[in-house]
């Protein structure tokens, strides 16, 4: 059973994110509720992204996801169905204004 | 002397016990693993948009147009011409033939009510629209919008139980509204068809029951391909769940070449079911749900979708021969032949790095044929839908 709220880290932010079911089924479609905080004070908070892989099998998701701002910080994702059982790596990412992402990843051990 | 040989015995009975719940040797990985495809049956949901799902009107007038041969063209083939109830809803032959020959073979209907996707490229994200989609194909049925709704307004019965399951006259929509109409019958009759339990449920049941006598019943042989196939032979990776699919698509090797072509397999899958007019997001869907269609609309097109194609259940899977997409592989042991001796050569270079060639013993072939002529249920009868006489005599 997986903590309600996980974390994850970028450079520049935090964040924390729960599914919707908390324990994702195979081939069965999911959303993600994001909380995100900056770590300097003030930071205002870019649009996220948010795709997912399986390192293991080299192979992605089938679905684009759709990311929806709810608040300042907060984020509706969904379009999310992992197809495999296994360990699956969420990415989050924000841009910057050099052009690069700022990254953070997060697992996601699917049974 | 008696009480002693009553102990005796005793002792011997619970050693015997023991050996025979010893014999299950299952480890616990393996039971949990073994436990993931059931319960079965499954809970299912009625599809959102189709109003008519699971209404009895609606399975009886779904019923007399699956076997009607009026909707085709030169009125020669039905529905039932490729989806035989004798044969778990296929042909048996290698790839469908309704008007002439087509490239792919024909899919089971058994749990078609269960999927997301339909046909092998997914290229249909309702029943309904995927029955509409053989009665206009030129190859399959030939038929048409017209066609189809002058059947349904000029045939007493049939225009009485669209009556019934519409609660209007076929002659009031527009003709594509009563096509449709006539395709979420269709639907409705298929998505009563359901996979039986089979003698693998029995098996997984009596685990979950800790029952390891009752689990010894199951064959030895398909006990051992059980094992193979949730644990070192990584079927399960794709064959998942008590449907024993993600229903989703892969490329698992089987060549896509066609007369004149290729076959675009879940590439033109995605583009269909983007374009379809009759998709859960479509004009002619009745979900209330404003979201209805997203997983669709959120589907990723990708350059290795070509050569993907469905990953089929596995329920019923030894009534369903000969397997794959092109029919191209005879029998189960062909087909666990084909992932036991994998061409990866075959595979798309930007495709997943899970499939490898498995190696297998011929007594692990055997295994695993073994358990998957276990996931075997009863046939069951043809669903009727409402009996009453339409129009009443």
């Amino acid at each position: 059973m997986r903590p309600p709220f996980q974390r994850a880290e970028a450079t520049a932010y935090v964040l924390f994110f729960a599914t919707n079911p908390a324990e994702p089924a195979v081939g069965q479609p999911f959303t993600m509720a994001v909380s995100v905080c900056a770590r300097a004070a003030g930071a205002a908070i870019p649009p996220l992204t948010v795709d997912a892989w399986m390192p293991e099998h080299r192979h992605g998701m089938n679905y684009r996801t759709r990311v929806t701002q709810d608040g300042p910080g907060r984020f509706h994702v969904s379009g999310l169905l992992f197809h495999m059982p296994g360990r699956w790596e969420v990415l989050f990412g924000f841009p910057t204004p050099s052009g690069a992402t700022d990254r953070a990843t997060a697992t996601i051990e699917l049974e | 002397m008696i009480r002693r040989l009553a102990l005796l015995i005793a002792v011997l009975a619970l050693a015997v016990s023991h050996a025979v719940a010893g014999a299950l040797d299952l480890t616990e990985a393996e039971r949990r693993a073994i436990l993931r495809h059931g319960p079965w049956p499954e809970a299912t949901a009625a599809d959102p948009s189709n109003r008519v799902a699971g209404q009895p009107a609606a399975i009886a007038l779904g019923r007399l147009l699956f076997f009607d041969p009026r909707l085709s063209v030169d009125g020669s083939v039905s529905c039932a011409t490729c989806h035989l109830p004798a044969r778990a809803w296929t042909d048996g032959r290698p790839v469908a033939h309704g008007l002439a020959g087509t490239d792919r073979n024909t899919l089971g209907l058994l749990g078609v009510g269960g999927q997301r996707w339909f046909g092998w490229d997914g290229g249909g994200d309702t029943l309904w629209g995927q029955s509409l989609r053989p009665i206009l194909d030129k190859r399959e049925m030939g038929g048409s919008l017209d066609q189809t709704a002058r059947l349904l307004r000029d045939d007493p019965e049939l225009a009485c139980r669209y009556r019934r399951a519409f609660g209007h006259d076929p002659d009031q929509p527009d003709v594509e509204t009563v096509a449709v109409d006539a395709a979420k019958a269709l639907a409705a009759f298929q998505a009563e068809l359901t996979h039986a339990r089979s003698p693998f449920d029995a098996f997984r049941d009596a685990l979950a029951a800790g029952d390891d006598a009752a689990a010894l019943s199951y064959p030895p042989a398909a006990r051992r391909g059980a094992v193979l196939f949730t644990g070192r032979g990584r079927c399960a990776a794709c064959h998942v769940g008590p449907a024993f699919t993600n229903r989703e698509f892969h490329d698992i090797g089987i060549p896509f070449f066609v007369a004149g072509g290729v076959d675009p397999g879940r590439h033109g899958g995605i583009n269909r079911a983007r374009s379809s007019r009759h998709g859960q997001g479509g004009p002619f869907s009745d979900s209330p749900d404003p979201e209805a269609g997203a997983l669709t609309r959120q589907l990723a097109l990708l350059h290795r979708n070509w050569g993907e194609f469905r990953v089929p259940g596995l329920r019923d899977v030894a009534r369903t021969a000969p397997y794959m997409h092109n029919g191209s592989l005879p029998d189960l042991r062909a087909v666990v032949r084909h992932y036991a001796m994998l061409d990866e050569d075959r595979l798309h270079a930007d495709g997943e790095a899970l499939l490898k060639p498995l190696r297998l013993t011929e007594q692990e072939i055997d295994d695993l044929v073994a358990f998957l002529e276990s996931l075997t249920g009863a046939p069951a009868a043809i669903p009727v839908g409402d009996p009453a006489e339409c129009p009443p005599s």
